[in-house]
Parts: C-alpha cells; structure tokens; sequence
C-alpha cells in the first residue's frame, strides 16, 4: 500500500510537470514487460490468491518468494537505463538481501511490530513464525542484516501504519522518480539512448 | 467529410492506445513495487 503510494505520487508528479510544460505526459520506455507478469506470478499465488495461499505447502513460500524477486531484479536490470531504476535496482538487491539471509522473510522485530498490531494478536506469535505476508517476527540480536530490516515506521498521526526498511525506502524513491520524470532533458542528447 | 471521419478515428486509436501504453506501464510498475518491496502493516497477522 505504502509503495502504491509512492507510484501514485509520482503519476500525479508527472501529469502536473507535464502540463505545466504544455507537453503531453511521456511513459517510461519499459521494455519486457512480460517478464514482470511472469515473475510476479509465484508470489500472486502464495500471497494474494485465497484459496492457494491456505493451501500452499508453508515451506515452498520462501522460495517462491525469492525466486521472485530475483525475476523482478531482473526485469529492473534489463530496463536499467531508466530514470530512476537505479534507485530501485538498490531497494530491490538490499531487501533481498535481508530477506535470503533470514529464511526468506523480511525480518521485523517485537517492538516495531507491536505498533502495527494489538499486543494480544503479538502474544500469540512467538519469534521465528511469521507474521503478515512477507515479514517474520524476530529479536534484533536473531536478524540478520539488521539495520536493512523492516524498522522504519510512519508517525503515529499518519493515517496509515506500516514498517518499511531501507530498501523500501529506496524502490518508492525510485517509482517515483521514475514517473515523476519519466523523461529526463539529458536523454534527449546522443549519449543519453535507452534499449 | 470522408477524411474528416478517417482522421477522427486515427486520432481515437491514437488515444486509446496511449492510454493503453499508460495502463500498461503502471500496472507493471505496481506489480514490481508489490513484488519486490516488504513493508507490513499488520494484516493477516496470525495466518
């Protein structure tokens, strides 16, 4: 929802530049389209899809996780030329990172969790399950990579709640950038061409 | 009046395509912020 967000920022960024130049609004030029669809399948079916996601062998999850993240890597590595893809080539390879390094989940810790949800639903997870879609609850000191971890928090009065790492950080900054300025002055001269 | 209709319709598949390109794109990009990005807010806790 929080990079949803950010997308959605950049869109409207990008439509108020555009008109404010008198040009028409420019979409980034992404190419391979198809492989986004194909990556993001594994991840349709363990997370978002009811009747598979209950149903789905819990210790295939994380690879299906992975395994789809590496695919998007991918497709942000072979559109690497666009503005803003860098930034998020970095979200992307730090929160996977953090993810391969603790069995396949984005770690967050009791304290960051407790702001999310009530401390009876809390004291029915114990460290090490999961909790949510993609994340599993863990001590600081159990975390590997740490500081890359879902530990950032909104402030109490924003109206929607969510930990978000560093890496998160970095693919909202990257969207938005991308959207926001989809096409760039700089490109238009000999050295600037896309693929 | 014949080139007239034939220049609306060209403008029309223009249009629609663009907008199409547009969808395209942010449905893509909405899949890959989804797909690679982990924040939590909470829900299905206890799943």
């Amino acid at each position: 929802m929080i990079l949803l967000l950010a997308l959605a920022a950049g869109l409207l960024a990008g439509l108020v530049w555009a008109r404010w130049r008198g040009s028409p609004y420019q979409t980034p030029e992404l190419g391979y389209l198809w492989l986004v669809f194909v990556a993001f399948l594994p991840q349709f079916v363990v997370i978002y899809l009811p009747i598979s996601r209950e149903n789905f062998p819990v210790w295939l999850v994380p690879g299906c996780l992975l395994t789809s993240q590496v695919m998007l890597l991918g497709f942000a590595w072979l559109n690497r030329r666009i503005l803003g893809m860098p930034v998020l080539i970095c979200g992307v390879t730090l929160n996977l990172v953090v993810m391969a390094s603790n069995s396949g989940f984005m770690p967050i810790s009791p304290q960051t969790a407790s702001r999310l949800v009530s401390e009876d639903r809390l004291l029915d997870i114990q460290p090490g399950n999961r909790i949510g879609a993609k994340d599993i609850l863990l001590h600081p000191q159990d975390t590997r990579f740490e500081w890359l971890a879902d530990r950032f928090l909104p402030p109490i009065w924003f109206p929607y709640q969510a930990a978000f790492s560093l890496g998160d950080i970095l693919i909202a900054l990257g969207v938005f950038w991308m959207l926001a300025r989809p096409r760039s002055p700089l490109q238009f001269t000999n050295r600037g061409t896309q693929t | 009046m014949k080139n007239k209709l034939a220049l609306l319709t060209l403008s029309a598949q223009k249009i629609n395509r663009q907008h199409v390109q547009l969808i395209f794109v942010l449905v893509s990009l909405a899949m890959l912020v989804l797909g690679t990005g982990a924040p939590t807010d909470g829900g299905g806790v206890g799943r």
